[in-house]
């Protein structure tokens, strides 16, 4: 299985104008992943765990050991599966998006870059290797949500992210810190083998590591306060927002929460936290997505408020639920961006929703596409969102550590959803056309086929969750996530769900007038989810104002008065005194050669008459 | 042929090139003038060793004269980049380490 990581490494040298080989780099990857799948399958349950394969030990260092190793299991190649099957659809994809792209090349290689790193994240066998790939993943999404150079907001977008995912990543460096002094070992295997008998639940330690691995979860997933650089991604290639932002990088967090599940389940405080992160989150950015105009950051709020269902499901023990919604939510966030970016495409260039319209009967594929992405996102039934979505809501009310408040705030979030979902949907496909410049048109086929695949996949992945779910328990200690039946709760998801469609529908499709009333009506309300709750502003007046008067006030103070005096003085000083001397540095060479002979032949009477 | 006449010999060639050293300006003169000091010091190796009967001082000459020639490379190399910067070879216009 060594050969899996060498795939990816010739992956990211190849850097020909071809789309071609970036896509079969990445297919090939897929098809090594699906190989893996297939081996794991044929073992049984119990034995599908813990299969480390070293490729070769890389530092030994006193009690510090460090193999470059890869790690397979059914989590690690579950993430695999989706990393480079969405990956692939995606690649596919841009080729028709980035056509026109003067710097197609530079695109592609980031992209496989990407998917590099992502490997390197899921497949590493210990923490430093997580990190490793933890960090690539940060660098690579830099470069893609800084691909428009040009731009500014893209530059500035970009920056931000990276900022914020060096904050989550200093969180895991101190975590892996942690852990070897605790466990004398970074490797999974180990630690995981000895947390449960070296430490009670709730013990400081358990706690502490916990916590700090969730801080860098929690930047790499966008959940509050880490937030704020999702949306602002959205300023890179629509591919882009795809791969990263919906399908694979924001899941690192939940994969790793999941991953680490054996110590997260020795600290129920720090679970209770990620549940109500999680749950917050998800009400919170569906609430600001309800009043964007910016297609893609809808789509991005809408993914954030998804991420936080994850953390939700992870957070109350259901860690197989969770990676099941992070599966369904990959194919159809992924089939929303795409969807979206072909409207974009379509639109050349446009992304404000309130000057298209009509795009129905222009545009069918990606028409019917987006609205089973929407149908999917929420929670139609038998589609795929239905079924994972639908059982993190119930669980948060049965599971042993769920309660009536993560329920509510998940079922609310569910109602927001169909209205927000919605809401682009009659924007940009129902109505009249809008802007009378514009002259919409179908994307190219290689466009629209990845959107059929990913549509496909959006409809039916919903009836492999139990097998989803049977095929991680190994990892999670072995017992398959109890189903809970309640028809009830069930009934009040779907009622919300569909009670938002309709206030969309009610708003939106009929005269702009209603649409103008409410928003007067709900101005103040309007005007800060507008604004996203301030939380820009909040940073920009806690964080960043004062470090600029900081660093102001050292720059007059200490930089001028003080350090620079003092090396101004000294330097006046030495050359005051090396004046005398530096006259013999006449530039001269010959007096120099001068010199020397006189020098040697001195030294030579001296050794001759002495 | 004596080894005091040898040694004599080079003793005057040695001092011809330290002198022509310091006298001339035109680094190329300078540079055959360094040569000159290498290869007096050569013939007084292999002098002696024809005076004590052993090869290690002929050994000695080539690997010198090796040295030299590796040398005259790089030499002439910053020479001819000189006068391609400043078209001037006068080494006392070149004080650009003037204290």
């Amino acid at each position: 299985m060594g050969f899996l990581a060498l795939s990816f490494l010739g992956a990211v040298l190849d850097k020909k104008q071809v789309g071609l080989v970036a896509c079969s780099a990445v297919g090939l990857a897929f098809l090594v992943a699906f190989w893996a799948l297939t081996d794991l399958m044929n073992l049984e349950p119990a034995e599908r765990i813990g299969h480390v394969e070293v490729l070769y030990p890389w530092i030994t260092s006193g009690k510090f050991h460090l193999d470059l190793s890869v790690l397979i299991d059914p989590l690690s190649v579950f993430m695999l599966m989706i990393i480079t099957g969405v990956g692939f659809v995606i690649h596919v994809y841009s080729i028709g998006y980035m056509n026109d792209d003067p710097e197609y090349s530079r695109f592609m290689s980031y992209m496989n870059l990407f998917i590099f790193s992502m490997s390197v994240l899921v497949m590493a066998a210990d923490f430093f290797f997580l990190i490793v790939g933890w960090a690539l993943v940060g660098l690579a999404s830099y470069l893609l949500i800084g691909f428009y150079s040009e731009k500014r907001s893209a530059v500035l977008a970009a920056r931000k992210a990276f900022v914020m995912n060096v904050i989550g990543d200093v969180g895991m460096v101190v975590a892996a810190y942690v852990i070897f002094q605790n466990f004398g070992s970074l490797n999974y295997v180990d630690v995981f083998a000895k947390a449960p008998e070296m430490y009670l639940p709730n013990s400081d330690a358990i706690l502490l590591i916990t916590f700090l691995l969730l801080v860098g979860a929690f930047a790499k997933s966008a959940q509050i306060p880490l937030h704020t650089w999702l949306p602002d991604a959205m300023e890179g290639p629509t591919p882009v927002s795809a791969l990263i932002h919906a399908a694979t990088m924001v899941t690192a967090g939940v994969y790793l929460i999941a991953r680490c599940s054996v110590l997260y389940e020795l600290a129920p405080y720090t679970m209770y936290l990620i549940a109500t992160v999680g749950g917050i989150t998800a009400i919170f950015a569906a609430t600001i997505g309800l009043v964007q105009n910016d297609i893609k950051r809808v789509i991005a709020y809408s993914t954030m408020s998804q991420l936080g269902y994850m953390f939700l499901a992870v957070g109350i023990g259901m860690f197989g639920l969770g990676m099941f919604h992070l599966m369904t939510h990959a194919f159809f966030k992924a089939l929303l961006f795409l969807s979206a970016g072909s409207v974009i495409h379509g639109m050349s260039g446009e992304q404000d929703i309130r000057k298209m319209g009509g795009l129905m009967a222009i545009m069918p594929l990606t028409f019917i596409s987006f609205l089973i992405g929407s149908l999917s996102l929420i929670g139609f039934p038998l589609t795929s969102g239905y079924f994972s979505k639908e059982a993190i809501i119930i669980s948060a009310w049965h599971a042993p550590m769920g309660n009536i408040f993560f329920w509510g705030l998940a079922v609310v979030t569910a109602g927001l959803t169909g209205f927000y979902s919605f809401r682009i949907f009659f924007f940009a496909f129902m109505g009249k056309q809008k802007d009378p410049n514009a002259h919409p048109h179908e994307s190219p086929v290689v466009m629209t086929l990845p959107l059929m695949i990913l549509a496909f996949l959006s409809l039916i992945a919903g009836g492999l969750g139990h097998d989803v779910l049977e095929f991680l328990s190994p990892v999670f200690g072995g017992h398959v996530p109890p189903h809970h039946e309640d028809g009830l709760l069930e009934g009040i998801t779907l009622t919300l769900g569909a009670v938002g469609v309709i206030a969309a529908l009610g708003l939106y499709l009929t005269d702009e007038e209603r649409v103008k009333f409410v928003k007067d009506m709900l101005l103040p309300v309007h005007e800060i989810l507008y604004r996203k709750y301030y939380i820009d502003e909040l940073y920009d007046f806690f964080l960043v104002q004062p470090t600029k008067a900081i660093g102001k006030f050292l720059e007059e103070k200490a930089e001028r008065q003080g350090i620079d005096f003092v090396v101004d003085q000294v330097a006046e000083k030495v050359k005051e005194t090396s004046e005398g001397l530096s006259q013999w540095q006449s530039g001269k060479v010959r007096v120099y050669a001068l010199n020397m002979v006189g020098g040697a032949v001195m030294i030579l009477m001296f050794l001759v008459f002495y | 042929m004596g080894t005091d006449f040898i040694l004599f010999v080079s003793a005057s060639v040695f001092c011809i090139g330290a002198t022509g050293f310091m006298i001339r300006k035109n680094p190329l003169v300078m540079f055959m003038s360094v040569e000159l000091m290498l290869n007096s010091v050569n013939l007084l190796l292999v002098g002696f060793s024809k005076e004590l009967n052993s090869l290690d001082g002929q050994i000695f000459a080539l690997l010198i004269m090796t040295v030299a020639a590796a040398e005259v490379v790089v030499g002439l190399a910053i020479i001819l980049t000189i006068f391609r910067t400043r078209h001037d070879l006068d080494v006392d216009n070149i004080n650009t380490l003037k204290g």
